[in-house]
């Protein structure tokens, strides 16, 4: 399916910025939703592909104003939701400490 | 997943493909740029569950070979001199003669 994050040939977007000597995260979150992707992956939670289908199914205006590490913690609670045990929410809440900000 | 049950390749290198031209359902490795381009397989990378139906968590996905082809960067972008090669599963394509004509009925052309 034709989704917002396929934009491989459009233009509109502006310019890359490329960012000299950008550290791989921007904020302790980022490295956090990283490790805990990587993690369900790994456990079999879900695989690569699910997750990319489920960062594309998120609804274009808040794909295109979220941040990348954004989209992957809402992808992460899409296919975590109802499987955790116990808790409020049933989503993933990687923000809480650290109080970085966002990316 | 999708050990047994190998889909066998129906092309070799050197081959003119076309990329499907349809907007399938779901998830899909098919960029729509390349949508209904002709192009031509570079190699065969092996056999791989189709991501299609990993991401729709499909029980048994089918297991496609997967090819490494090379397309006309003038022909996606309207400008370039070089080739964009994609790493493409065997169901996103068809033999480029078989549509040589246009696209194939029901399908949007692009």
């Amino acid at each position: 399916m034709s989704r917002v994050n396929d934009v491989g040939g459009q233009t509109g977007f502006g310019r890359l910025e490329i960012e000299r000597d950008e550290p791989p995260f921007s904020a302790d979150w980022e490295a956090r939703v990283y490790a805990l992707n990587a993690a369900l992956v790994r456990r079999g939670v879900y695989t690569l592909h699910e997750f990319r289908d489920a960062i594309e199914r998120m609804p274009p205006q808040e794909y295109l104003a979220a941040s990348y590490y954004e989209r992957w913690l809402r992808a992460i609670e899409t296919l975590t939701e109802g499987r955790t045990g116990g808790g409020t929410g049933g989503g993933a809440d990687v923000r809480t400490g650290g109080g970085a900000g966002r990316g | 997943m999708g050990e047994s049950g190998a889909v066998p390749p129906r092309f070799a290198p050197g081959d003119r493909v076309r990329a499907r031209a349809g907007d399938p359902d779901g998830h899909t490795r098919l960029p729509r740029y390349a949508r209904g381009q002709t192009g031509r397989i570079v190699a065969l990378t092996g056999n791989w569950p189709l991501a299609d139906d990993v991401a729709a968590h499909r029980p048994a996905p089918r297991n496609e070979p997967v090819y490494t082809v090379a397309f006309d960067a003038r022909a996606l972008w309207g400008e370039g001199g070089h080739e964009v090669t994609l790493d493409l599963w065997q169901s996103y394509l068809e033999p480029a003669a078989e549509s040589a004509a246009g696209p194939a009925a029901g399908e949007e052309p692009v």
